[in-house]
């Protein structure tokens, strides 16, 4: 690429390289390097650092790199810290649970019943559109539909279904779940639309033509070829949640501590040994997840 | 099962209860920035339709109790910094995607790092860069230690958008140019870019959105400057404001807006490419 | 002239080319014949650089451009499936080369229009210039792909089965085509091809290779009447081959005994052409210089100005008859009826017990 020294003539009595150039031969590799180099720096560093930073010795005001297992005990023997973990844990999988349930008739809908490829666009598209509003924004919006005077309680006691407004609604970890199922529900429904809209007719044809009932085909041939999208849903749905500390901020009223919370607050009051102790645990949670996960399904390939 | 007349409606009316679940917290949000000011809280009932927040917003209002949205700067680091983290993450997805054109030794351990950008949660990320940072003596800036944490998050999008584009791409063109005496990296620019052109756009509106919208990356690394979700994200400790509200109805605005210049530098790539084959056709005749 | 000797590829450890020796000459039109798997396209992508040899040199005009980028070869590559720049129109396709090489680039608009305009000319694209790709036939492609790259002037010209694609109307008419655009430039086309008709038609030369290695240059008239080896024998399509033992010149197979040609000593393969067999009555009289063997009627097909009989032998083989109409009237035979089938003994190809062609009188004096 560079002019001059590459550009040889190849005429007559001349002869080129006995080999090609360093650089023809590794190119893919140059390719290669500025992007592995970033991520080597910027994102494995960072995660080593923190596990190193989990061992140094924590004091009040200070930091020094002296290693201790003190904040792990800390943190293992710490109601709140335990808590945390049990909750962010119990959470994630409610959400799991609810995004899989709420979200698989929808991706039904749109990958095996709709048929025509424009309008499958158009409601994949309607679901990401809400994704056009921050994030932030979006969590937020949740606090007028359910607080005492929200949308929600208006509705009910117009209806007459309830004579008192209820609080629960809000700054409750329901409220944290309704609005993290929102938010994240939709990374279920794309994989799995994804997967039921690629499952060849012919397949479901045959075995009806073979005498199988809908709940038969539905249990022997869509559901497990869906699977895969369900996976990848669930990586996805999984990564955000376990690392959430934003929704329950902003729905539980600082009542819900998370994992996430907790390295929120650390970091505010330079705790940097227990956020990074909390930072630690929730990799490993995180890690396990993903790793059970994945031998469910070839990544690279669904991608 | 699409003649499962039944159960095609049930499943039709759920999709439309869920689509309503999904808009319905951002349609409420929308009428309550119409919530009369600065008297008006962020719930029912409306006292007064008044455009009163969108001016609180935009800083034309006469001062109230409420204290004006901290967005002007942010706005602009925000909009700077998505920027920049498109411009490098597409740049950085580009060529890895063409280095993975080739087999090559390490490729799944080269895949999975890059993948991991995009796995490992924001705040770990976010703790990790600030505790190096922290100990290397760097300050915590959103155009240094944000902005690369924002490329390491993006930059897996990017990757896995323009692999999906060469997957499908037909590498003879790119030899057939070569062998016409073109250099690679004309062939580049000439050929192989004009034909992955829409998908590099995707990958752009990608990081650029991402990074736009992106906090618990920034949150630890940003420094006191911030950038816009910070700004919103330390309003969550006070009372809200239908102010908020105006303005996020005001960002999916300038949302849509990106979107329909993706469209229109979409449609204008596909016109231009014709234009240009009927001026030759003119200079030959 | 280039010269390519001790030409080594594997991939994968799978070796695709082994220790090839081939010289191009200048304004020749050169056919590779092979089968697929044969190393045919390693082989054109070695030339045209878009692969890396292990071993070996290849060598234009005295330069070594073993190692050297395809760009800077100066060679034209005329791909399979055309591979024609989607984004650009016909004649930008063309002009592409002309205008971005990195040597001798033209950058007169003026004089790329003029040299564009003559190719279209000169492959028969005229009033097609502003079409976009999508808009051609699958022949206009073709021609487009090989305007492109002979607008370059490139030394050799390397076509990748380029008639593959073809329907058959078309690959016939491009035949005739490609022999004559080459001949009005004089540059040298070396065409890979998997279709024997396809590489005797249309080759001044032709090479044939098999499992990475080159098994015979020469004429398309010498490939065809005298193959070097069995496998040649077979790639070109026009021989029933017998293999068998031989002892006292006599070739010896199950129960049959049949006369080698004069000078033939020990022979393991017995090939004859299609059209050099006779069909006779199962009990005419035999000339001394014919051999026969018994045979059943199979099936014949009608292919226009010949005839193809098929013919089971007592032990089981097939043995294919070919009869020009020109030359005889077509007969008619029912399913399993028995025939002789005779020929001349001086058109026996004898081939040794590796496979090579055992010279004899005739091909002695044929040579």
């Amino acid at each position: 690429m560079t002019a001059t020294n590459t550009d040889i003539v190849y005429v007559a009595g001349q002869s080129a390289p006995a080999k090609p150039s360093f650089l023809a031969r590794n190119r893919h590799y140059v390719l290669l390097l500025p992007g592995v180099l970033w991520m080597l720096v910027f994102l494995v560093m960072p995660l080593l650092m923190m596990l190193y930073v989990s061992f140094w010795t924590q004091t009040t005001f200070a930091i020094h790199s002296t290693l201790t297992l003190k904040s792990w005990v800390t943190f293992f023997s710490s109601d709140t810290y335990v808590e945390a973990l049990m909750r962010t844990l119990r959470i994630w999988l409610i959400v799991l649970g609810l995004t899989f349930a709420i979200g698989y008739p929808t991706a039904l809908f749109i990958g095996q019943f709709v048929r025509d490829k424009t309008v499958q666009t158009i409601l994949l598209v309607a679901c990401v559109i809400p994704f056009w509003t921050s994030f932030l924004i979006r969590v937020l919006a949740w606090r007028p539909m359910l607080g005492r005077e929200g949308a929600i309680n208006i509705v009910l006691m117009k209806f007459g279904v309830i004579s008192h407004p209820i609080s629960q609604l809000l700054f409750t970890e329901l409220s944290v779940i309704i609005g993290m199922v929102q938010i994240y529900v939709v990374f279920m429904v794309g994989p799995i639309a994804f997967m039921l809209a690629r499952i060849d007719d012919s397949l479901i044809e045959a075995a009806r033509d073979l005498g199988a009932s809908p709940m038969t085909i539905f249990r022997r041939i869509i559901f497990p070829l869906s699977l895969p999208g369900v996976t990848v849903g669930a990586i996805f749905v999984s990564v955000m949640v376990l690392g959430e500390f934003a929704t329950s901020a902003a729905l539980s009223g600082r009542k819900v501590n998370l994992l996430g919370n907790i390295i929120v607050t650390q970091v505010g009051s330079l705790k940097w040994a227990f956020a990074a102790v909390a930072g630690v645990v929730l990799t490993v949670v995180m890690a396990a997840v993903i790793a059970g996960l994945l031998r469910l399904v070839d990544l690279r390939r669904e991608l | 099962m699409h003649q499962l007349k039944g159960l095609r409606l049930v499943l039709a009316a759920y999709t439309a209860l869920f689509i309503a679940f999904l808009y319905g917290p951002f349609v409420i949000m929308a009428i309550l920035s119409f919530q009369q000011g600065p008297e008006g809280g962020p719930q029912f009932p409306i006292i007064a339709w008044s455009l009163f927040w969108y001016k609180h917003v935009l800083g034309i209002a006469p001062p109230s109790r409420v204290a004006p949205l901290p967005i002007g700067e942010a706005l602009t680091r925000s909009l700077i910094l998505a920027f920049a983290t498109m411009v490098v993450s597409t740049i950085l997805g580009t060529l890895t995607a063409q280095a993975f054109r080739r087999r090559f030794k390490g490729s799944s351990f080269v895949f999975y790092l890059i993948i991991l950008g995009m796995m490992v949660p924001g705040v770990l990320l976010g703790l990790g860069m600030a505790l190096v940072a922290e100990q290397a003596g760097i300050p915590r800036t959103w155009w240094g230690t944000a902005f690369v944490l924002h490329v390491v998050y993006t930059y897996p999008f990017c990757f896995l958008v323009m692999l999906a584009i060469f997957n499908r791409f037909d590498a003879s063109v790119e030899e057939a140019s070569w062998s016409l005496g073109v250099t690679p990296a004309t062939t580049f620019r000439k050929i192989t870019f004009p034909m992955i052109f829409p998908g590099v756009l995707s990958a752009m509106l990608f990081a650029f959105t991402l990074s736009y919208d992106e906090f618990p990356r920034t949150l630890f690394t940003a420094g006191s400057q911030v950038t816009i979700p910070i700004a919103i994200y330390g309003t969550f400790a006070v009372e809200i404001h239908p102010n908020l509200f105006a303005f996020g109805v005001l960002t999916t605005l300038f949302s849509f807006a990106l979107l329909t210049i993706y469209g229109v530098l979409m449609a204008l790539s596909v016109r231009r490419a014709a234009a240009r084959s009927i001026g030759l056709q003119e200079e030959i005749a | 002239m280039m010269e390519i000797d001790g030409l080594a590829k594997a991939f994968d450890g799978v070796p695709a080319l082994v220790d090839v020796a081939l010289s191009v000459r200048n304004d020749e039109y050169l056919t590779l014949l092979g089968p697929s798997g044969s190393g045919k396209s390693t082989l054109l992508r070695l030339i045209a650089g878009l692969e890396q040899a292990d071993a070996g040199k290849i060598r234009l005009d005295g330069a070594d451009l073993t190692h050297a980028p395809a760009h800077l070869r100066g060679l034209g590559f005329v791909q399979q499936k055309y591979a024609l720049f989607p984004t650009m129109s016909v004649a930008d396709n063309i002009a592409f080369g002309l205008r971005h090489r990195r040597l001798a680039p033209v950058s007169d608009a003026a004089e790329v229009a003029r040299r564009v305009a003559r190719m279209i000319d000169l492959v028969g694209l005229a009033g097609l210039e502003g079409r976009q790709i999508g808009q051609l036939s699958g022949g206009q492609k073709q021609r487009v792909s090989l305007a492109r790259t002979l607008v370059t002037e490139p030394k050799i010209c390397l076509l990748d089965e380029p008639l593959g694609a073809l329907d058959a109307n078309l690959r016939e008419r491009m035949t005739v085509e490609l022999r004559r655009i080459r001949e009005a430039l004089g540059v040298t086309f070396l065409h890979v091809t998997g279709n024997e008709a396809e590489a005797l038609a249309m080759g001044d030369r032709m090479v044939v290779l098999d499992a990475g290695r080159v098994l015979q240059v020469d004429s398309p008239a010498t490939v065809y009447s005298a193959p070097a080896t069995v496998r040649v024998a077979r790639f070109v399509n026009a021989y029933n081959l017998l293999s068998g033992k031989s002892s006292g010149g006599r070739f010896r197979r199950g129960a049959h005994d049949l006369p080698l040609p004069p000078g033939v000593g020990d022979a393991a393969h017995y090939a004859l052409r299609y059209d050099a067999v006779a069909i006779d009555e199962p009990a005419a009289a035999l000339d001394d210089d014919r051999a026969s063997l018994p045979a059943t009627f199979i099936a014949s097909e009608f292919l226009g100005s010949r005839v193809v009989y098929l013919f089971r032998l007592p032990d089981g083989a097939v043995m294919e008859v070919e009869r020009h109409l020109s030359r005889f009237d077509p007969i008619v035979l029912r399913p399993d009826e028995p025939r002789r089938l005779s020929w001349a003994i001086c058109d026996v190809l004898a081939f040794d017990a590796a496979g090579t062609l055992i010279s004899n009188d005739r091909l002695g004096r044929a040579a």
